[in-house]
């Protein structure tokens, strides 16, 4: 393992020219310096890993890179001339191109139009289509990655693994543009791919190596140890440090990200456990639904109770209805003892259950309303009199909330989409808390997508509320996390609950517990 | 077309087959001519709907774009308040007013940044001023014979009319499979901003969308025209809205990326077979109305229930 | 509330704002109001008339009537048009109220009956002089206030039994016809279609095949006619309309399903598309709403109380609100219809009333 902070790596023969390099790159936004003379170097035939939290600059440097982002100063060379990056387009005439973290296909069009889209060549003659010629180019570019997808599909038939390698595909046709070996940035894309598809990416970006230059950025780092030939840190804005893979362990890369040395490990259950009063809290009874049956289900107050399974043993809607978001067949839902009626989300508002669902984008957050907005957006009561705004009140309640969770937020009325993700989730979090009523909390997925950093702090919070005696119901992202959270952990299996392991002081079961049950 | 696309075919023959099975008279073969004739000028105003609704955005211009044409082409072929006699070259001017009025509804979006919504509103409204103006107290009746045959002349049965508008419909339907601008329009609504990273400008294809409907407009208020003898200001009315639910109960989404000049088709065959058959079984006119919107709610929601996921909000 | 939020409170603000403004302005006008109304110079006369679109024949021979008043007087009319949209017509009004209105005289056709009440309102108010025509509420009446001078209208059942009685002659008085009725929720297309009933109880030879709305559109006339048509095939021997423009909806679908002239035609209006019609022979009668008459005699009405020459008192209660003179014609009389015109003798001040064929009950 060889750790070089801020130099050049050491080499032997002759460096051949960087086929991207980037120096002192800086970028302002109101109120946050997201660049801050960033450096970068890319070299022919690597895969170079990018890690950082969020918020580190990695989003806003892939952004500049491909001309989606103009900086404030500093210069981008490709294989040593300097370029100036104003737009997607230019970035492709140079070699650059970027498989977006956020898939970025037409849903509703063809592969073969999304690969070609843009720069149809001989695909569109004076604006007609060649559908014979269209799918011969498209075939073209599968053939590199060696996929064997229909390009007649249509996109939002695929499998989201297919609809990787259509992105591969389609930013492979800047070859067509430049002479030269094309610089491939992958930003996050194992994010919504299952263990077996990522293995396959990763063969992918091996096979890419041979014939082009990969960024590849993953908020998880075993992955990058895994693929990357090389890693760079962002920390602030900064490249922070360079990290030869050969027997780099995870533990290094984390503490260059945060800064000091952390530890991967968020086993908490050494913790006091907590004092289970005589009525649980939450209780279920043979709740069933479409996708589970017979769930039994008890939390108790200040309790922290995780359910773990596989793709498809029901556990995400088994969340949803508790929360009055998905239809039940049968079975009864208790709070403090008291049934409630189902279903709906108000009666679970009204119960003090709050939902913090795992697509945050989307079913958690108006993304363009203000965090003020969003924060208040279900307790209506905490900033009105009357029917009536009360503007003041309202300021500094979210205020408070603000700086009680540590929200990075230029202001209360900065738009909750500009936020990084982890800030983005505290927010959702504290619509919850402001009321002050909340009892039980339902997680979907919480540290989804988020980076070490951010996700140690949710899990600071979550203690924190279970400490206060609110009680959660926790769907993990990954066994650790489920491990190192939950006073119980339920796991299901094909919509049933198969086995219940306790995680008393000291006790801390192992994932190959779980596993066993799961499967 | 997969199984998604089934409902509204589906719903059009249980529709068909049950007035069918009510009223003889609906079944004969007069009755199935007078449809297909009644289709034709909502046929052609939807075929031009349906690209901009593909798109993902809105068109409340028709009403006004056909007024605009209808007076147009009725003043420029022989009729009774001048002496021009234009014959078929009017009717090309007429459609030209059409792309015109579609253009400006376009430019507003995309330069002024108007929302669809509005910018076409406003273009329906100067529209109609226009068509106002150029009526000027007096009806233009037409004379030309070769306008007035369309509506009467028939071959195979059917009137020249609804030849014109299986034309238009196979046109609409080539240049949404095979143009670049119609799977554009389909590619703004599926994820606009995918063509923008992928380095496609999308303006000029939301402004020639806006075109290529107002040229279909403008050929509706031809039809109106060649149907009524006459141009009337009022040639649009309730066109607009009648051509978005034809759309809409043909299966295209309103916000966008969705169906199709086919699908649109159904949809207005739907429309039409609705109203035809309630007169033919003999539903009274007082009920006619409320029963005729329930159907079209029964059959919109029959339509959207395969594509119904549990993520997707219904605004 | 659950959307209430910072920009919609300041809308809120803002439209009471307006709201308290409108108010004010409508105070101030009142203040004007002229004690010694009833002397106006010639000169001082302004002359207003409100319909609801030019886009159409009738309204804009109404308007033209007014016009052809107005430049007898040596006056000129101000033209407003409010596209069928009733707050848009409220609007106008206040607009206009809200300027001089000691000698102002309104000629106005309401949008619909409940429209007619503010309207009346807000002029009395002011101290305008306001005719009305065609709609009003039942229990809304002129003689209750000064400057409501008065309502002009025509006796729907009469023209659509006039139409009927017409149709059943034209049929040979046996035979089955069909009714294409106007905007159902309309007193015009009530009364009309009562018309009609009355008539079928008086030539029993004549059967009522069927009935639907085409809401006094020309185009959906056409479409209607087309499939009763396909639906009744020759049973049909006559078409009754109520109005022209579904009349001449009703003989293009005749004229394209190749029936032209073996199904007789009626309609309401005299609009001068039907007369042409009536004159070669396609169509067989309609009744005339004297459109240009409507639009001078309003002003005509309003412009003599307001210079003296009539006083409110002296005008007979009957005439406060009446049924005008309608002609059904035919090919007979048609001639004498051809041409719009307005005969200047009709406006005298001593003569506004001679068209009255009944009092409004």
């Amino acid at each position: 393992m060889s750790v070089h902070v801020d130099q050049e790596p050491t080499t032997s023969v002759p460096v051949p020219v960087p086929a991207l390099e980037v120096r002192g790159l800086v970028k302002h936004y109101p109120g946050v310096k997201a660049l801050d003379g960033v450096d970068l170097v890319v070299r022919q035939h690597e895969v170079l890993g990018l890690a950082g939290e969020n918020g580190a600059g990695k989003s806003t440097l892939l952004k500049a890179l491909v001309g989606l982002v103009r900086p404030d100063a500093g210069e981008i060379y490709v294989r040593g001339e300097p370029v100036k990056l104003r737009s997607v387009v230019e970035a492709a005439n140079h070699g650059i191109g970027m498989v977006f973290q956020e898939q970025s296909l037409v849903p509703n069009l063809t592969a073969a139009e999304n690969i070609v889209l843009g720069s149809e060549g001989i695909a569109v003659r004076r604006g007609l289509y060649r559908w014979n010629a269209m799918r011969r180019l498209a075939q073209e570019q599968l053939d590199k990655i060696g996929s064997s997808i229909d390009p007649l599909a249509r996109t939002d038939t695929l499998s989201f693994a297919d609809r990787q390698m259509v992105e591969i595909a389609k930013v492979l046709r800047i070859e067509e543009r430049s002479q030269h070996p094309p610089v491939i940035i992958l930003d996050e894309p194992t994010s919504v791919l299952e263990s077996k598809e990522i293995e396959t990416l990763f063969e992918q970006i091996r096979r890419l190596r041979e014939f082009a230059s990969v960024v590849f950025v993953s908020h998880r780092l075993d992955e990058v140890l895994d693929v990357c030939d090389r890693v760079t840190v962002l920390r602030g804005g900064q490249s922070v440090g360079e990290v030869a893979t050969a027997g780099a362990v995870p533990g290094e890369l984390h503490r260059m990200m945060i800064g000091s040395s952390g530890s991967d490990d968020h086993y908490h259950g050494n913790a006091a456990a907590p004092v289970l009063a005589e009525q649980p809290r939450l209780s279920v009874r043979g709740l069933s639904g479409k996708s589970f049956r017979d769930v039994d289900l008890d939390v108790a107050a200040g309790e922290i109770v995780a359910i773990v399974g596989v793709h498809g043993s029901g556990r995400e809607d088994v969340c949803r209805a508790l929360f009055g978001a998905e239809p039940t067949t049968a079975g009864e839902i208790l709070m403090d003892g008291k049934k409630l009626e189902l279903p709906g989300t108000r009666a679970a508002c009204a119960a003090g259950i709050g939902y913090v669902p795992a697509e945050r984008k989307t079913e958690g957050m108006v993304g363009p309303m203000s965090v003020a907005e969003n924060m208040t957006l279900t307790k209506q009561k905490a900033r009105c009199s009357g029917p009536l705004v009360a503007p003041k009140k309202q300021a500094t309640l979210v205020d408070s909330w603000i700086s009680r969770l540590s929200i990075r937020t230029p202001g209360r009325d900065t738009a909750i989409q500009r936020l990084s993700g982890g800030n983005q989730q505290k927010v959702v979090l504290a619509r919850w808390l402001v009321g002050g009523d909340i009892k039980l909390l339902l997680l979907d997925h919480p540290t989804r997508g988020l980076d070490i950093g951010a996700r140690s702090e949710v899990y600071r919070l979550m203690r924190e509320l279970a400490g206060s005696g609110v009680a959660t119901v926790l769907l993990a992202d990954s066994l650790e996390e489920a491990i190192g959270m939950a006073d119980r952990i339920l796991v299901m299996n094909d919509g049933r609950v198969a086995a219940e392991v306790a995680c008393p002081n000291g006790g801390k079961p192992s994932p190959l517990d779980l596993v066993k049950e799961m499967v | 077309m997969s199984w998604r696309d089934a409902g509204p075919p589906a719903a059009l023959v249980v529709i068909f087959v049950v007035f069918a099975a009510l009223s003889s008279q609906f079944r004969s073969i007069d009755n199935v001519q007078n449809i297909m004739d009644a289709a034709a000028v909502l046929a052609v105003v939807t075929c031009g709907i349906t690209f901009v609704l593909m798109m993902g955005s809105i068109d409340l211009s028709a009403a006004g774009v056909m007024g605009a044409s209808a007076l147009t082409v009725s003043l420029l072929v022989a009729n009774n308040r001048n002496d021009n006699d234009l014959g078929i070259l009017a009717i090309g001017v007429a459609v030209l007013v059409g792309a015109g009025f579609g253009c400006v509804s376009g430019l507003a979006l995309v330069f002024l940044k108007v929302p669809s919504f509005m910018a076409t509103l406003g273009v329906s409204a100067v529209g109609l001023g226009v068509a106002t103006l150029m009526f000027a107290g007096v009806q233009p009746n037409i004379s030309d014979a070769m306008l007035k045959s369309w509506a009467i002349e028939r071959f195979l049965g059917f009137s020249h009319l609804t030849w014109i508008a299986a034309a238009c419909l196979v046109v609409g339907w080539l240049i949404q499979r095979y143009t670049r601008l119609g799977r554009y329009a389909f590619a703004i609504g599926g994820a606009e901003e995918v063509l923008t990273l992928s380095g496609v400008r999308v303006q000029p294809y939301k402004i020639a969308v806006f075109t290529l409907a107002g040229a279909f407009y403008g050929l509706g208020g031809v039809m109106v025209t060649s149907q009524l003898g006459a141009g009337l200001v009022q040639a649009g009315d309730g066109y607009d809205f009648s051509a978005i639910t034809a759309a809409v109960v043909g299966g295209t989404l309103l916000t966008g990326g969705r169906g199709g000049v086919l699908h649109s088709a159904v949809g207005v065959l739907l429309v039409v077979v609705l109203t035809n058959g309630l007169v033919q079984v003999g539903v009274s006119p007082y009920w006619q109305g409320g029963v005729q919107g329930l159907i079209v709610v029964a059959a919109v929601a029959a339509a959207v229930i395969p594509q119904r996921r549990r993520n997707q909000v219904v605004k | 509330m659950k959307f209430t939020s910072r920009p919609a409170a300041a809308l809120i603000c803002l439209s009471l704002a307006a709201v308290t403004v409108t108010g004010c302005s409508e105070e101030a006008s009142s203040g004007n109001t002229a004690a010694d109304a009833g002397k106006c110079e010639p000169s001082e006369v302004k002359l207003v008339g409100q319909v609801r679109n030019e886009s159409n024949p009738y309204e804009a021979a109404w308007l033209a009537g007014g016009d052809t008043f107005a430049k007898s007087v040596g006056l000129s009319q101000e033209r407003l048009t409010y596209g069928g949209d009733s707050t848009k017509q409220q609007e106008q009004i206040s607009q206009v109220l809200a300027g001089n209105t000691k000698c102002l005289v309104l000629n106005v056709l309401p949008n619909g009956d409940s429209d007619t009440t503010p309207i009346v309102k807000g002029a009395d108010k002011a101290g305008a002089y306001l005719v009305t025509q065609w709609n009003k509420p039942a229990d809304l009446k002129p003689a209750d206030y000064d400057k409501w001078l008065s309502h002009i209208t025509y006796n729907g059942v009469e023209s659509g039994q006039q139409i009927g009685d017409a149709l059943a002659t034209a049929i040979g008085g046996s035979g089955g016809i069909i009714a294409l009725q106007g905007v159902l929720d309309t007193a015009a297309a009530k009364d009309r279609y009562a018309g009609l009933e009355a008539s079928l109880k008086k030539n029993t030879g004549m059967k009522l095949l069927d009935q639907q709305a085409a809401n006094f559109s020309r185009a959906e006339a056409l479409a209607v006619t087309k499939t009763l048509l396909t639906k009744h095939g020759d049973k049909i021997k006559g078409i009754w309309a109520a109005n022209d423009d579904m009349a001449l909806g009703a003989l293009e679908a005749l004229q394209q399903a190749g029936r032209a002239g073996k199904v007789a035609v009626v309609g309401i209006d005299a609009v001068p598309d039907a007369l042409t019609a009536i004159k070669n022979g396609s169509m067989t009668a309609t009744v005339s709403s004297d459109g240009p008459w409507q639009g001078g005699i309003g002003l005509a009405i309003g412009y003599c109380v307001a210079t003296g020459e009539l006083k409110v008192a002296d005008i007979a209660a009957e005439n406060r609100a009446f049924f005008a003179e309608q002609f059904l014609i035919s090919k007979d009389n048609v001639g004498d219809f051809l041409q719009p015109k307005t005969d200047p003798a009709d406006f005298k001040c001593a003569n506004v009333f001679n068209r009255v064929a009944g009092s409004l009950s």
